[in-house]
């Protein structure tokens, strides 16, 4: 299958610092891919250097085999990134829907269909994005992304500081989106078991440099290399 | 104590003067809350507007409507034209003001030079018309202005909150970064609004020439209450503007009436005053 994503040799940070150096991977349509790491690795550079509001030095991002390197970030969100920031960044003073329908773009991902996916959005389609709960805004960030009609969502620690309850609930829906729907997605997060299941491949950053590559069943199968690079022992 | 029918009329009035604050407060309001821009010289912009339509109007028999129809896409042209300034130069919310403000003093000059400091009125037929409603004398004129805002006000409401562009603009005031992220174009929206806002002045300007007298000082009569109407209708709210208008000009003309006219503004301000150390999230 052709290249979705081809990152080659990207060295990217913020000002005059370098956070990620020689950074290769690829990612196919369809595919999910995990990026784990310890705090402070560079995975959210990694996001936010495909996005496009880093500092690049070296290297190259295609998508779809377009060079994104001269592109602003409306121009890459215009070629098909739905970018989950981790913060969420929702629009507060915008109405849930409104969230949605300010950055709609035609295609598959009506409203109606985001609302099937997040049912709770649709009972609070009238409330300000403000008034939403942690879990809430977090599906409403996702769900925006996916108005944009992507062909790549890059989703930052999708479950950062939300309640088992809601995780679940978010894993679940991620799930169908990445199983069911067959969207093709980056997704960054500390806790490795929980997004292991449910992706196809994983990479895992260390000092800003990809220490390891390769499926996601093996590596949840190796307990030494997650204790190695991620510190965690069996749940 | 005045009598019901003196309070009554203090009232229309009042309401009816108010709709002129909520147009002029309208243009300014849409520019400070989301483009972050604090345009003063919207109200020399106003002011220049009613000059040209005085000019035409007095010099060569035009209908201020067909001025009206010249003057406001001129205007638009030069909220846009202001826009692009303002970008090429990444001017922020307080240059913006200091910018402005000086722009505003320039044009002042401008019509002091070509039209003098003299008092101009334009005297048309139709400026002193009024009907009766029961005890009550309503002004044509203002009532016109009145309809003209609240149509203005109404549309661009449903403009800001039912069209991608306007939806566009509210999301980029509030993070135009993550905006820009999801493809809104915040700079092409910030033209268009820009100018909408400088025809906004246009409008304001006919009026102005058909129901105040002109002189270049007027330009900062209505800048204090104008201010406080656009703070009070919520920064970026044009159906806000407008009713906050309408409430500052019927209680300057009720405290006219029950006190006296040097009331009018002590009444105004402290309605701001309130609201603001009520609610401090409103700015």
């Amino acid at each position: 299958m052709a290249d979705l994503l081809a990152v080659t040799g990207l060295r990217a940070g913020y000002g005059r610092a370098v956070v990620l150096s020689d950074v290769t991977f690829r990612l196919e349509a369809g595919e999910a891919m995990a990026v784990l790491g310890r705090n402070g690795v560079g995975k959210t550079t990694l996001i936010d250097s495909i996005v496009g509001v880093t500092r690049r030095f070296d290297g190259s991002i295609t998508l779809a085999g377009r060079e994104l390197a001269p592109l602003s970030p409306e121009e890459r969100a215009g070629l098909g990134l739905g970018w989950v920031p981790q913060e969420r960044n929702i629009f507060r003073s915008l109405t849930v829907e409104e969230n949605l329908t300010a950055v709609a773009r035609p295609g598959a991902w009506t409203v109606d269909r985001i609302y099937g996916v997040f049912p709770r959005l649709k009972e609070r389609r009238g409330n300000m994005g403000g008034a939403l709960s942690g879990g809430e805004q977090q599906m409403l960030a996702i769900g925006r992304a996916l108005a944009t009609n992507p062909r790549l969502l890059l989703l930052d620690e999708p479950t950062e500081g939300l309640a088992p309850i809601i995780v679940e609930e978010l894993l679940s829906a991620l799930v169908r989106l990445l199983r069911a729907e067959g969207m093709a997605a980056l997704i960054v997060e500390q806790h490795a078991h929980k997004i292991l299941p449910i992706t196809r491949r994983a990479l895992i950053l260390e000092r800003g440099r990809i220490v390891h590559q390769g499926a996601s069943a093996e590596l949840l199968a190796d307990a030494s290399l997650l204790e190695r690079f991620l510190g965690v022992t069996r749940r | 104590m005045p009598s019901a029918t003196l309070l009554g009329q203090a009232l229309i009035s009042g309401v009816l003067a108010g709709g002129m604050y909520g147009l002029l407060a309208m243009g300014l309001s849409l520019s400070w809350g989301l483009l972050r821009l604090v345009n003063l010289s919207h109200f020399a912009l106003a002011f220049l507007s009613a000059y040209i339509v005085y000019e035409l109007g007095t010099k060569y028999g035009v209908a201020p409507w067909w001025s009206a129809a010249m003057v406001v896409p001129v205007m638009f042209g030069v909220g846009a034209a202001q826009y692009w300034l303002f970008d090429r130069f990444h001017v922020n919310e307080l240059a913006s003001l200091l910018i402005t403000f000086s722009f505003a003093v320039i044009v002042e000059a401008g019509i002091q030079i070509y039209w003098t400091a003299d008092y101009r009125r334009f005297e048309t037929h139709y400026s002193t018309l009024s009907f009766k409603v029961g005890p009550f004398f309503v002004p044509v004129l203002e009532l016109v202005l009145c309809v003209v805002a609240s149509v203005l006000a109404w549309g661009t409401w449903m403009w800001l909150r039912k069209t991608y562009v306007g939806k566009g603009l509210r999301a980029a005031a509030e993070d135009a970064d993550i905006a820009a992220a999801y493809g809104v174009d915040h700079r092409k929206l910030a033209y268009l609004l820009s100018g909408i806002g400088a025809a906004y002045a246009g409008i304001a300007g006919t009026f102005i020439a058909l129901i105040a007298t002109l002189a270049p000082a007027q330009i900062w009569a209505w800048l204090g209450v104008v201010f406080a109407v656009v703070i009070i209708g919520r920064l970026g709210n044009p159906l806000g503007a407008l009713l906050a208008g309408m409430l500052i000009g019927a209680s300057e003309s009720l405290a006219m009436a029950v006190l006296s006219p040097a009331w009018a503004p002590v009444v105004s301000f402290s309605v701001l005053i309130v609201i603001l150390l009520w609610d401090p999230e409103w700015l």
